[in-house]
């Protein structure tokens, strides 16, 4: 199989430049080609701008400024020869047949021979794109369509034509699996490929009925976006975010292609309010404005959204229907309520699910593609045949066939079936052979919730829970609501720490949800202290801090798996473990000082560790501390699991894992890797300056403050801070243990955590998610 | 009959040496108000409510109100008192200064509302309904509306009313079928019936003017669909003098249990006019400005009845000659001791009087509060006021009524058959406080809004500035050699209160229902704790005194007895209290409805 050490990308738009940063966080070097632009001396002028973009934007296409280093920029014109040494090229210009196949016959002269050219194409046939090319360049193409934005969608389209060597495919798609992170679902030759195929319908359905039933796009929204698990910018809001005139592009070439009786014809219709707006300039989020948006004349924001009906911008109106609040969680009394919303989700979501069923076997082999490719290109919480389950689909054809909508064989062959069950442990889809078929996992892929399919918990409590995942090794699982650290997870956490002693080699620290952690349950502190409940607060801190110690020292390695939010004390246990196998999308960090508190479950004296043994700093104790106290007090975070190595929320030696799916079984494997002769950590003894280095902590914070970027109480945190850093009141020539250093952290978050403006800056972040600067 | 005497010596303690009333003249707004300014206040309230309303008490009471020809007639010398009280400028003076008010702070109002609802509390309905009307036209009326018709109200030459209850809508106002149709110049018509309406009709004033819950034709359904409206009895002439009768009647009055000389009305409201007060369908809002200071208001009434009782109480326990002490005869020369000798009249008289004690205190620390969160320069200090007061509303009401009425029942039992019989006056107090648990939110719903509204408001914060103080003095004082025997009893209880809000607010999130079925028993051990606060904060003060030159009349040393009382025999009942909600709501919830 060709091994992918060096990719090119031709095309230095969004999806190009974006696959090419991609590329760049994993750490394989790529080339990205754009044309000369006209008439400026720099002839890579459009590449280089590109990259120099990307390192401003906001999410950030890279993972690090060194990953932005792997970008090798040029000109198709001057460089095109730098393809020759390149493994894998992806082609992302315009959408024009022409151009892409006049750019193909140059790629094919300069490529070595084997390595594999994918367009990036939304909408040009595979079988298009090749004809009249080389049979051998025919043998090595492929389509690889990614998603907006490439770092950050997990979905990757793959399409193979005849002619394409299956080892072709099969080296992208590793690729792009392992290396890249992404989630590769096989797709065929059809308009649209899945995700868009079905997704374009659904938006176009969506809209259409609205207008039709007279819904106001709050109303669309709020019908479309929670009950049916689909992000809450339903469908208006999410024509915001991907822009107004998107749409009709990919809506008009898949109408082009695909034959008269096909159903989106039937949705298809003229919308000359969209006309309009995207004529005026009114394109969504990245024009000025959409169905929604922020007026800022006359000095106010008012929150608008555009009339459907009046075709015109009005005050935005919180929607009052009363099924959303009497059909939670029951999808199909929503559908059948004969009230204007029940009938406009229906009309939607009926029409949805009918022609999701007609793209099996048409356009995805299988119904767990198209579950797939909408829960990953989509973010839908269940796919359209897991919401066909949830519904019936008896149900669910007898209502199509009530309302004159077409039924496809798909629905009618299955006898009234589930899509999918589990049988003997395993979790099975339908297929179109009319048996069930096992869910299978690439090699690598382990996932908790296929486990939790198969046996009980070795312990478990109501925010918590510890699983045996085989070989030895056992997993602990946050279960708590946000996964949010409270008592009964360090209850329960010391417990296993016991148990695995006994029972297990290591134990990995992981769970399924959006954020590992993102820290203590502040709502409970808050109320605690509200309720001067002080021993209770001091108890929970020394808990923490305690059961932290023991899973640092205990006498099997830990291994720590985070992916998504790790804060606060989420990002302590990291601390605490003897490795971490970090999703690349990890943000972590030591937040504690944004809500006025510092540190308290050993987070202090971790770092301090940390930056004194691991920093490439100045000799002498001082670098390190002033480091660590500039990386707290601004409650630093990390936005990659690459800045965090930076930032030593990650040793060196700790490891990232591009693919969600790939975590555990790479945590997994990290673990058993360590129990072959584990020996604890020795404890760590810090040299610490004491009152010198207080002092000149303050004076920073001083200055700051002078400067107007610290406010008021921010210097009495840090202040608090600088005490647990300094050693408070500790003599360079003694050594400080690490008792001690907790022993002071405990006392200052105590400190901290009475003052009123701390209690101020906890409430405002639970009531508004926005810090508050007092 | 008892005769009521103001406790002036107590309510100065409260005021001056307990709260910060010296101090009240350095908030804003507040300078005149001195203590050389607020001390004649005081003794002249004592004065009218000891030699004018207090004698009318009992004969208001046999007589009560009678409807002749739609008109109310009140009993004999409620006139004339009313006169006395109005042009002592009574009426006015909590009321704001630009509308001839006088401005006074509610620490101090609070004690002459005390004095006045221990004297009569019938006849202090009229003028607290009024002042209810003032408050809400005060916070959401137009300035066209305020200036015609708050002067009068301030002056107390018309009163005023709230009109919420109707037949089929009680607590669950949402229910409200009144309605009112817009009229071409702005006003509106209003029609339909209210029920309960105290103060609804009567020959006090030359008018009366209405506050209406109403619907508007477009109103939404339920609680966000009431609007609030004014109505007076006669519509204003030109001049302002009141004119036409405005199509309001009053079909009948009620029978009732107490307060027999304050009218009970069922109003007719027939397309009689009104004006919007505040937005349209906002009217819960406008309603809650004058509920919450209303609720304060019933708390004291709750008190005052208790002090009324106590001294008559006291009085009689005196006087009563029967048996003799068990520790051996006091009064040889009598042919049996007073009563008063007697544990077990003791136990009821100390109660009596460490309640009356504690709530005077509480209450007056709320009224301060008030004054903080409305006058105070610093918005810190003004926030944590209004939390304060957000904490303490239903529990000052509700606590209060409660433990009102248990005082005044104890002082019915220490007359005995004397105390049964009207003639002495005993058994009135115990009719008159009855109804303080039961109007403006009965004390089941006071203890909802504290768990329900209260409790979880903002992660706890309103729990804040009164759970704080209290960590912070058993912290400070526990082991303190002299307090520290007060303060145990408190740090014991305290520590109940504690883990009961923390075991309801973890509760309540998961089932409200379990929540709801701890919420009385919460709001009294909260209330016994804040009682417990106070008691504990008088001790630290009358301490060092007691028994020295400066307790002359043994001032001190009584309160630190009482405080010892409190602590050991009234205090005790939160840990029955502690225990009932830590039990749960199971066993009242699994009885079946059917076989009630």
């Amino acid at each position: 199989m060709t091994a992918i050490n060096k990719v090119a990308v031709i095309g230095a738009g969004v999806m190009g430049a974006g696959i090419a940063a991609q590329v760049a966080n994993a750490g394989v070097p790529v080339v990205l080609l754009d044309i000369v632009k006209e008439g400026d001396r720099n002839r890579n002028v459009i590449a280089e701008t590109a990259v120099q973009k990307m390192l401003k934007a906001d999410p950030a296409p890279f993972m690090s400024k060194a990953a932005a280093k792997l970008v090798t920029t040029g000109n198709t014109e001057d460089h095109l020869g730098l393809l020759g040494e390149c493994d894998w090229i992806v082609e992302a210009v315009i959408e024009r047949l022409d151009i892409k196949q006049a750019l193909y016959r140059r790629i094919d002269e300069v490529r070595k021979p084997g390595s594999v050219v994918s367009s990036n194409t939304s909408t040009i046939p595979l079988a298009s794109l090749t004809e009249g090319l080389s049979d051998a360049f025919a043998a090595d193409f492929c389509i690889t369509h990614f998603f907006n934005p490439p770092r950050y969608m997990r979905l990757l389209e793959v399409v193979s034509g005849p002619a394409t060597r299956p080892e072709a495919a099969e080296a992208v798609s590793r690729f792009a699996d392992v290396t890249l992170g992404k989630s590769v679902v096989v797709c065929k030759d059809r308009p649209g490929f899945i995700a868009n195929r079905l997704g374009v319908f659904w938006m176009q359905c969506a809209v259409s009925e609205a207008m039709e039933q007279g819904m106001e796009v709050e109303e669309a929204d709020a019908i479309i976006g929670k009950p049916m698990g689909i992000p809450k910018t339903g469908v208006f809001g999410l024509m915001d975010l991907v822009g107004l005139d998107l749409m009709p592009h990919v809506l008009g070439s898949m109408i082009g292609l695909l034959p008269k009786t096909d159903p989106l014809h039937a949705v298809h219709r003229e919308m000359p309010l969209i006309s309009r707006m995207i004529a005026e300039g009114f394109t969504g989020r990245k024009g000025k404005g959409g169905f929604y948006r922020l007026n800022r004349e006359g000095g106010a924001k008012v929150k608008e959204a555009m009339s459907l009906s009046g075709g015109q911008y009005r005050k935005q109106i919180r929607p009052d229907l009363e099924i959303l609040s009497t059909s939670r969680g029951d999808l199909r009394k929503l559908l059948a309520s004969p009230d204007r919303a029940g009938r406009y989700a229906w009309r939607v979501l009926g029409q949805t699910l009918s022609y999701a069923a007609s793209l099996v076997p048409e356009a995805a082999a299988d119904v767990a593609s198209v579950d797939e490719a909408m829960r990953l290109g989509y973010n839908w919480k269940w796919g359209p045949f897991e919401l066909v389950d949830k519904l019936g689909v008896d149900w669910l054809v007898e209502r199509l066939e009530a309302d004159g909508l077409p039924v496809p064989a798909l629905l009618r062959e299955v006898g009234g079936k589930p899509f999918y069950r589990t049988e003997a442990d395993r979790r099975q889809y339908l297929g179109t052979d009319g048996a069930y078929h096992d869910i299978v996992r690439p090699d690598g892929v382990l996932l908790l919730s296929d486990i939790k399919l198969t046996r009980e918990p070795v312990l478990k409590n109501g925010s918590a829970a510890l699983w045996d995942i085989g070989d030895g090794v056992a997993c602990f699982e946050f279960t708590s609501k946000m996964n949010a650290l409270d008592p009964d997870i360090m209850a329960l956490l010391g417990k296993s720490l016991k148990v695995v002693g006994k029972q297990f080699k290591a134990l990995v620290v992981y769970n399924e949800g959006s954020n590992f952690s993102a820290g203590a349950n502040l709502g409970l502190a808050l109320f605690a202290a509200n309720i001067a409940a002080w021993t209770e607060i001091e108890q929970l801190v020394a808990a923490g801090q305690e059961t932290y110690r023991a899973l640092k020292y205990a006498p099997f390695p830990v291994v720590g798996a985070p992916s998504g939010l790790a804060l606060g004390g989420g990002c302590e246990i990291l601390l605490h473990c003897d490795a971490v196998v970090a999703h690349a999308e990890t943000y972590t960090g030591l937040v504690e000082c944004g809500v006025g508190l510092v540190p308290g479950w050993g987070g202090c004296k971790e770092m301090l560790a940390r930056w004194s043994t691991l920093g490439k700093l100045p000799k002498g104790p001082m670098p390190a501390i002033a480091r660590v106290f500039e990386i707290i007090s601004t409650a630093t975070v990390a936005k990659s699991a690459a800045e965090a190595k930076e930032l030593l929320f990650l040793r060196p030696t700790d490891s990232i894992t591009m693919n969600r799916y790939r975590l555990l079984a790479d945590a997994k494997a990290r673990a058993l890797e360590l129990a072959r002769d584990y020996q604890p950590p020795e404890p760590v003894e810090l040299t610490l300056p004491g009152e010198t280095a207080r002092v000149a902590l303050e004076m920073a914070a001083d200055g700051f403050h002078r400067r107007g970027i610290a406010t008021r109480h921010d210097l009495v945190v840090s202040g608090a801070l600088a005490r647990v850093l300094s050693g408070n009141g500790a003599d360079v020539t003694k050594p400080v243990s690490e008792g001690d250093v907790m022993e002071e952290e405990r006392a200052q978050f105590m400190r901290l955590i009475r003052h009123p403006a701390t209690l101020a800056r906890i409430e405002s972040i639970l009531e508004t998610g926005k810090p508050l600067r007092n | 009959m008892p005769s009521y005497q103001a406790p002036l010596r107590d309510m100065r303690f409260v005021l001056y040496e307990l709260h910060q009333g010296d101090a009240l003249s350095t908030l804003p707004g507040y300078e005149d108000f001195t203590r050389d300014l607020l001390d004649p206040v005081l003794d002249e309230a004592a004065k009218i409510c000891g030699e004018v309303l207090a004698p009318l008490n009992r004969s208001g009471d046999e007589e009560g109100c009678r409807l002749e020809n739609g008109v109310v007639r009140t009993p004999a010398g409620f006139k004339e008192a009313y006169t006395l009280f109005r042009e002592g400028g009574w009426t006015g003076i909590a009321c704001d200064p630009a509308y001839g008010g006088q401005g006074m702070p509610k620490a101090v109002n609070t004690l002459v509302e005390e004095m006045i609802c221990a004297a009569n509390l019938s006849f202090g309905m009229y003028p607290g309904l009024s002042h209810g009307a003032y408050t809400a036209l005060h916070a959401y009326a137009s300035d066209e509306l305020k200036d015609l018709y708050l002067p009068k109200i301030v002056s107390g030459e018309w009163a005023g009313t709230m009109c919420l209850t109707e037949p089929h809508c009680g607590t669950d106002l949402g229910l409200c079928r009144t309605r009112a149709v817009p009229r071409d110049d702005g006003s509106y018509k209003i029609t339909g019936t209210k029920i309960f309406i105290s103060a609804g009709e009567h020959d006090l004033t030359e008018n009366i003017i209405h506050l209406v819950l109403a619907r508007l034709p477009d109103a939404p359904k339920g609680i966000k669909g009431i609007s609030l409206f004014l109505v007076p009895k006669h519509l204003l002439r030109e001049d302002g003098t009141p004119g036409a009768a405005n199509g309001v009647t009053c079909g009948s009055i009620e029978h009732k249990m107490g307060i027999k000389a304050s009218a009970t009305c069922v109003l007719n409201f027939d397309d009689s006019v009104g004006w919007l007060v505040g937005e349209p369908h906002k009217g819960m809002r406008a309603m809650f400005a004058m509920m919450n200071t209303e609720r304060l208001a019933v708390g004291m009434q709750g008190l005052g009845l208790a002090e009324a009782s106590y001294q008559g109480a006291v009085a009689y326990a005196r006087e009563r000659l029967q048996g003799r002490s068990l520790s051996g005869v006091k009064h040889p020369d009598k042919p049996a001791d007073p009563i008063i000798v007697h544990p077990d009249i003791r136990r009821m008289l100390l109660t009596m009087r460490s309640t009356v004690e504690g709530c005077r205190a509480l209450g007056v620390w709320i009224g301060e509060a008030l004054d903080r969160q409305n006058h105070h320069p610093d918005p810190d200090v003004r926030q944590n006021a209004e939390d304060l007061v957000a904490l303490m509303t239903p529990v000052v009401k509700a606590l209060f009524t409660d433990l009102g009425f248990e005082a005044t029942n104890h002082g019915v039992q220490i007359l005995g058959g004397h105390g049964y019989i009207r003639e002495n006056g005993m058994e009135q107090f115990v009719r008159d406080a009855r109804i303080a648990q039961i109007y403006e939110g009965t004390n089941g719903v006071q203890a909802l809004d504290l768990i329900g509204r209260k409790m979880p408001a903002h992660a706890g914060r309103y729990l804040r500035p009164f759970f704080h103080p209290v960590a912070d003095l058993i912290a400070a004082k526990v082991e303190d050699e002299e307090l520290g025997p007060f303060v145990q009893p408190l740090a014991k209880a305290f520590g109940r209160l504690q883990q009961a809000t923390g075991q309801i607010a973890r509760g309540g999130l998961a089932k409200p229902e379990e929540a709801a079925a701890a919420a009385t028993d919460y709001l009294r051990l909260l209330g016994l704790v804040a009682l417990g606060y106070m008691w504990v904060r008088m001790v630290e003060i009358a301490l060092p005194k007691a028994g020295t030159d400066q307790d002359p009349d043994g001032f001190y040393r009584n309160k630190v007895v009482t405080a010892r009382f409190f602590m050991d025999r009234v205090l005790p009942e939160t840990g029955a209290l502690f225990s009932a909600i830590m039990a749960g709501g199971k066993s009242m919830m699994e009885f079946e409805e059917a076989a009630f």
